[in-house]
């Protein structure tokens, strides 16, 4: 095993499938750094041009570019409110926050180190699962799968404001988020639900425009009436300086940054979840380290845990997401669906073989992230400063442009003008949401997790009445919920004991 | 929408000659497709669209364009009413959308029959496999079995779970039926885990599964694929004509699984060209090469044996129908 570790950099490292590793970087960079137009699809689009390369370099190209995408997309979240990329929505709410006090540089510099240092661990969670793959998938079946998806929902107890009234407004707009997610026809009864007799909300609502319009929609609008650049009044020297700051966050914060990686891990391996659900469960975990109420009151005003936390889980997740693909030919995402098919077309079936006869071609899966990540942040470092500056461009001339790409990326989801017309309900909701002090995070969390939690629930029943209830890791994670949920009130109690 | 586009189409296309062979030198022609990137109708279409241009006269460009929603019947709405029956703009779409006509599913403004019909790239074989350490090894084993076999399916109007309803309400087949996997790969890998014992779906997508020994093929539906000789086909158990009529009916469209049409009202010559040129494509090396490497397999069924099907499908009885609507939800 150790010789096909070495074996599979070196197939790496030959210079056909470093260059085309180079390419692959070069277009993932412009795909995350603008919003809406996903890695899946780029992924989707560049498939043909695999039939004539060798299996290292197909994967080079495509691992290569996949790997970058949710790196750039945390760049245009951070600079500008806008979600780049699905996956990268959680680190808005404190990466954009401190943009906004004048710190882009130190939220760039968190959020490109905990992205290269998630990226490593999922990277060796991959090389170090392979032994172990099969039974480790194989433990989670359906109703562990709908505990994982309650964990996920428990985590709505850390995203919400504390107090009982923080608490409510937090669960009632998960349970909107919940609600909103039953839309289009279930997979049931195949009835069409809360379609509003269109054909567009069948395959239900779509979830790039629904957090561009939820996230972006609000930043603008109060981008416009402050009347300032992103960056407001901030002394103009302190914010492309941060970028060390930002980084030795990360490593203030190593634990932090370890723990939300491998959340993002354990998020990717297990197939079935999808990406969107690991920042956010990273995020609720990121405040749970506060300590003190005004600790966790400066989450959402640009506490750099906040950043470090979503940061890391969404590159960890990665790695974590080729082990199904790889050993079960059973994809963990969107992204992985297709890039199995470059599978077939290189003549490579996933299974068994992969870890054994093709051990080297799998490792160099796994170096390929590795690599592609150093040298991603590697360039962005090199860019930062242009980046930053981009937060004292003054509104009214930043506005138009990403309005424009704000709605373009919209429209790529379905080319259909509905994608713009929810954009706006979205857009008006999240508005009215952050005017009144409520939560926009559950509600995303409800609606990524809600399809998930009714399927397998209905699954877990169909198949085993109620004997899934007894099931070990079942009660395992019920307990990790109950905790989860306790959490924020035990945080609180400590506060207070502290204080008396 | 509508308008754009027409304005777009009057000022890229100038309307063809209709005396001299039509050619497409330096045009482009636009291929709607009503999923969106990455699945089994994109791919097809894809590959088709690099290789249909060399049999078209004049070798037009072919670009595709993803019009996802509504199961397809948004692309297939568009192809009928908007589209220009010029040549310039074809399309494919759900291959169930025969069935969302006959059953009147809401949204639905076209006329199948009305479409200009190219042909199909494929057929899909739908076959049921179970695992391979269950203790039956045929279809008739399955039948008797006491014990109720659990089926994994991702929803209804997919094949996953209409092919085995029709086996346990019509041949009253010992299955229990556990809908909501997201995809076919998730059943896989419930079976791989024993939360389930076997699924259906094409046989192209089981069949490495069933090389792995993890699952046995135990019966298929109509539509045939090379492999498949010795698997009894479930229309052959029907205990009535009505069950067998049923029965065809699901699985009609399966042998025109990656439709392509152009839109009502195109001239005979040029759905002739497409015909021709689609009919060279399919059996094209090239193509058949890129197929076989991404595990595709192309079939080619004619246009006029599709309209034939599609006739067969539209034209039954109220009561036949009014039964089938009873189990088939139109889906996917």
């Amino acid at each position: 095993m150790g010789e096909a570790f070495v074996q599979g950099l070196l197939l790496v490292l030959q210079w056909k499938p470093f260059a085309f590793m180079l390419l692959g970087i070069g277009i993932g960079f412009w795909v995350g750094l603008l919003p809406g137009i996903g890695g899946a699809t780029t992924l989707a689009l560049m498939l043909p041009f695999i039939y004539n390369m060798q299996p290292v370099e197909a994967f080079a190209f495509l691992l290569g570019m996949h790997s970058v995408v949710a790196t750039t997309g945390d760049v245009t979240s951070i600079l500008f409110g806008v979600p780049g990329e699905a996956t990268t929505a959680a680190i808005i709410l404190d990466g954009h926050a401190m943009a906004k006090k004048g710190e882009a540089g130190r939220a760039l510099g968190a959020a490109l180190a905990s992205s290269l240092v998630g990226a490593l661990i999922g990277a060796a969670a991959l090389a170090l699962a392979i032994p172990i793959v099969r039974p480790l998938v194989l433990t989670f079946g359906s109703p562990e799968l709908f505990m994982l998806a309650i964990v996920g929902l428990a985590f709505i107890a850390s995203l919400s404001a504390q107090g009982a009234r923080g608490m409510v407004r937090g669960f009632l707009a998960g349970g909107l988020g919940l609600f909103l997610a039953m839309v289009g026809q279930d997979p049931q009864a195949g009835v069409a639900r809360f379609t509003l007799d269109t054909l567009y909300l069948w395959q239900g609502l779509d979830l790039v425009p629904v957090l561009v319009g939820l996230f972006a929609i609000p930043e603008i609008i109060d981008l416009v009436v402050r009347g300032t650049s992103i960056a407001g009044n901030a002394p103009a020297g302190r914010i492309s300086q941060g970028a060390l700051e930002g980084v030795k966050d990360v490593f203030r914060n190593f634990w932090l940054t370890i723990r939300c990686s491998l959340i993002g891990t354990f998020i990717g391996i297990t197939p079935g979840l999808g990406g969107a659900v690991a920042q956010w469960m990273a995020y609720g975990h990121a405040t749970q380290s506060a300590r003190t109420p005004e600790e966790r009151k400066g989450f959402g005003q640009g506490d750099v845990r906040g950043v470090i936390g979503p940061g890391a889980a969404c590159n960890s997740k990665e790695g974590g997401a080729l082990i199904p693909t790889i050993a079960f030919g059973v994809p963990g995402s969107t992204s992985m669906a297709i890039l199995l098919g470059g599978f077939f077309l290189l003549g490579l079936v996933p299974g068994p073989d992969m870890l054994t006869k093709h051990l080297p071609v799998t490792f160099s899966m796994v170096w390929t992230i590795v690599l592609a990540n150093i040298i991603t942040v590697a360039a962005c470092f090199l860019l930062l400063n242009r980046l930053t500056a981009l937060t004292r461009v003054q509104g009214h001339l930043l506005v138009p442009v990403i309005l424009v790409l704000v709605f373009i990326g919209s429209y790529t989801s379905n080319t259909s003008y509905a994608d713009i017309v929810v954009t706006i309900v979205f857009g008006a909701v999240g508005y009215f949401m952050v005017v009144a002090g409520w939560p926009r995070s559950p509600l995303v969390l409800g609606l990524v997790l809600g399809k998930i939690a009714e399927n397998y629930l209905y699954i877990s029943v169909a198949r085993y009445d109620a004997a899934w209830l007894g099931r070990p890791v079942v009660v395992a994670l019920l307990i990790v919920a109950i905790g989860v949920i306790l959490f924020p009130i035990f945080q609180a109690w400590r506060a207070r004991q502290r204080h008396a | 929408m509508k308008w754009k586009l027409a304005l777009i189409g009057a000022l890229v296309v100038s309307p063809m000659a209709a005396s001299a062979q039509p050619t497409f030198a330096g045009k482009t022609v636009t291929l709607i497709v009503g999923y969106k990137p990455g699945g089994g109708y994109d791919t097809t279409a894809r590959m088709l669209a690099r290789h249909l241009p060399n049999h078209l006269p004049g070798k037009p460009t072919v670009i595709v364009q993803n019009m996802p929603g509504g199961n397809s019947i948004i692309a297939a709405n568009h192809l009928y009413m908007v589209a220009k029956p010029d040549g310039l703009t074809f399309g494919t779409f759900n291959r169930n959308l025969p069935i969302a006509q006959l059953t009147g599913v809401q949204g639905v403004k076209f006329d199948m029959q009305k479409f200009a019909w190219i042909g199909s790239a494929a057929n899909e074989a739908t076959i049921l496999a179970i695992r391979n350490d269950l203790p039956y090894k045929n279809f008739d084993e399955l039948r008797k079995a006491k014990q109720q076999v659990v089926i994994g399916s991702t929803g209804p109007g997919a094949n996953t779970h209409d092919f085995p309803l029709l086996l346990k309400e019509l041949l009253g087949v010992n299955i229990k039926l556990v809908s909501g996997y997201s995809s076919s790969a998730d059943i896989m890998l419930a079976i791989e885990r024993k939360e389930v014992d076997g699924r259906a779906g094409s046989y192209t997508s089981i069949k490495p599964f069933i090389d792995r020994k993890l699952v046995r093929p135990i019966v298929r539906a109509r539509s045939m694929e090379a492999g498949l000789e010795q698997l009894p086909i479930d229309e052959s158990f029907a205990p009535t004509p009505r069950a067998k009529a049923i029965m065809a009916l699901r699985s009609a469209p399966e042998v025109i699984a990656r439709p392509y049409v152009l839109p009502p009202g195109t001239s005979a010559e040029i759905v002739k060209i497409y015909r021709d040129a689609f009919a060279k494509a399919i059996k094209d090396p090239a193509l058949v090469a890129e197929a076989t490497k991404a595990q595709f397999d192309l079939d080619y069924t004619s246009g006029e044996e599709a309209v034939r099907i599609l006739k067969e499908v539209l034209s039954q009885p109220k009561d036949i129908v009014a039964e089938f609507s009873k189990y088939i939800k139109f889906g996917e």
